[in-house]
């Protein structure tokens, strides 16, 4: 097939066979308890230059508490896949744990626009749909997916898709790599203590980045028994062997919402919003939120308090199809 | 024109709206989009099935809005089917989504879209925004796009810096077939704050199809890079009237976190 455009993005791919191989020896086969305090999880399977997902967003059923124990231990040179990111981005720029990021949507606030300005974190140009592709790639063992987006934009030039005549029809198509994550972050309704995880409600790609990730830590908020699991099997979104690890993580997409659990907390993203432009006052802000706390526990109760928590609580009254 | 009783994005709004037909299928993002989407449910097209890029189909979502309710239960509620991102683009590519609206920070004369940097340099940019989001999607697959944007000179530019999502390309007939794109498909109409546009059958540029009423011609070419095409039938765009103000105001977003705060009242 000639290649009729390349793409000038920095993107790595796996070598499908050596992915297979990892599959084969790394995930466990055995049902064996995987529940861990989130600071073991983070590391034991972030490591310093990994490519990191995760699912959904700053406003729902986000992994923030995975997020904020990442800026907490101060990882370093980290590649982002930010298909759908709000503030995940800035938090972690600031707090100095980014090399790179996938663009999908930057994120929100001057900040993390003029990191990128300034050079201190590189961008490789995707589209949400695109970066959503390359996990389904990912997920499904194939080094590449083809897709009409990305045709005929410098969103393309930039970022690390190829334009080939598609052998079939003879037209124009984009192929995206796969991206296989070292970590893929999931924060779920409910799952048993082998990571076998329900996550109710639309999503982004839940299911994409736990198969597609090496390493997949699940972040949940509430922990079931496996018969439970296996009573209504349609519910689950994600097999237990995909996941390595299991944080019981209750309250853990705060500020964002956990859809028929709590809402999220407007009044806090308006504080994070105005924090979100300036250097100081972000440096507070991870200070109070992640630095200041030694564990997500502990932001609950130093930083939210019971009061907040029952009101975010008690106004998620919509509770129709999230159970 | 000295005081006006709404704001630019009421106007925005409610063009919007006004553009959003029955039993269509119907791409909506963030903000102003979600906004336009309720109030045309609510006023002509009950049956149009709104559909989000994290998957979910078909929501009647609650109102008064909550500033930055989008994935949450508040918009979801009621949905046809919740389903996930590669889903929901797959069923855009497939032909079955009808309409699609998106902002941008930089728009030219063939539609293409800019929502990812200024400057010349990828690598050091002059700003940088957030990029595509789902925006180049929805602009590739949707059989019809509606572009809104503020009314600003330097938003009208003769080239984009970025084409972050693709509009007509360089004008040329069929260029958006031959670089592999849908057939059929492309930007469809511009809702700006004082007016509105639409894209010549033949020469693929923007055309101007309709004004504020009371915004003189050369007030919105003026605000302009490139000269539009002018329709000779061009139409008189009226103000939100009476019910859309009152639904926008006391019932959909009384906080105004979307329709902005009020001027000239």
């Amino acid at each position: 097939m000639d290649v009729l455009q390349a793409g000038i993005g920095e993107f790595t791919v796996e070598e499908p066979d050596a992915l297979r191989a990892f599959m084969r020896s790394e995930k466990r086969r055995e049902m064996v308890e995987k529940v861990m305090p989130e600071a073991e999880a983070v590391r034991r399977y972030v490591k310093d230059g990994d490519y990191v997902s995760f699912d959904f967003s700053s406003f729902t059923r986000g992994p923030a508490s995975l997020i904020r124990e990442i800026v907490r231990q101060r990882k370093r040179d980290l590649w982002f896949a930010a298909k759908f990111t709000l503030m995940e981005s800035t938090l972690l720029a600031a707090g100095g744990c980014l090399r790179g990021i996938d663009v999908g949507f930057l994120g929100l606030g001057a900040l993390i626009g003029k990191a990128v300005e300034q050079g201190r974190v590189k961008v490789t140009e995707w589209t949400n749909g695109t970066l959503a592709l390359r996990h389904l790639a990912g997920a499904m063992g194939v080094p590449f997916l083809p897709t009409r987006s990305l045709l005929a934009t410098d969103t393309l030039t930039y970022s690390g898709a190829k334009v080939v005549h598609d052998p079939f029809t003879g037209r124009p198509i984009a192929l995206v790599p796969a991206v296989n994550p070292d970590v893929g972050l999931v924060h779920v309704h409910q799952c048993d203590v082998y990571g076998n995880a329900r996550c109710f409600g639309p999503g982004v790609s839940p299911l994409e980045t736990a198969m597609a990730s090496k390493r997949t830590i699940i972040s949940t908020e509430e922990i079931i028994t496996t018969d439970d699991i296996r009573k209504e099997p349609s519910k689950t979104t994600i097999p237990y062997y995909l996941v390595d690890a299991v944080v019981y993580a209750p309250f853990g997409c705060l500020p964002g919402g956990a859809q028929g659990l709590y809402e999220m907390d407007t009044d806090h993203f308006m504080e994070y919003l105005a924090a979100s432009s300036d250097e100081q006052r972000m440096g507070a802000y991870l200070e109070t939120y992640a630095y200041s706390v030694a564990s997500h526990d502990e932001f609950l109760e130093k930083r939210v308090g019971v009061a907040r928590l029952m009101e975010l609580k008690r106004q998620a009254t919509i509770k129709e199809g999230y159970h | 024109m000295t005081t006006r009783d709404f704001t630019e994005s009421e106007f925005m709004i409610c063009q919007c709206a006004r553009l959003m037909e029955d039993g269509k299928i119907v791409f909506i993002g963030y903000g102003m989009p979600q906004i336009a989407a309720i109030l045309a449910q609510r006023l002509h097209a009950p049956r149009m099935v709104q559909v989000y890029e994290f998957g979910a189909v078909g929501p009647l979502p609650e109102t008064p809005f909550i500033r930055f309710t989008m994935g949450g239960p508040r918009n979801c509620s009621r949905s046809l089917a919740w389903t996930n991102m590669n889903t929901i683009f797959a069923q855009a590519q497939l032909g079955v989504v009808d309409l699609g609206v998106l902002g941008a920070t930089q728009i030219d004369q063939f539609g293409n879209i800019n929502s990812t940097m200024l400057g010349a340099d990828h690598a050091r940019p002059e700003k940088r925004f957030p990029g595509s989001g789902g925006a180049n999607e929805v602009l590739t697959h949707c059989w019809r796009t509606v572009i809104v944007v503020l009314h600003e000179r330097r938003r009208f530019v003769k080239k984009v810096d970025f084409v972050t999502s693709p509009g007509y390309l360089d004008g040329a007939p069929g260029a958006r077939e031959r670089a592999g794109l849908p057939r059929g498909t492309g930007p469809w109409r511009v809702v700006t704050s004082k007016a509105l546009f639409g894209f010549d059958e033949h020469t693929k540029r923007m055309t101007l199809l309709g004004v504020l009423r009371g915004v003189p011609v050369t007030d919105v070419l003026g605000e302009m890079e490139f000269a539009p095409l002018v329709s000779d039938k061009l139409e008189n765009l009226e103000p939100p009237t009476t019910e859309e103000m009152h639904l926008l105001r006391d019932e959909i977003d009384p906080s105004r976190a979307i329709i902005g705060k009020a001027t000239g009242v």
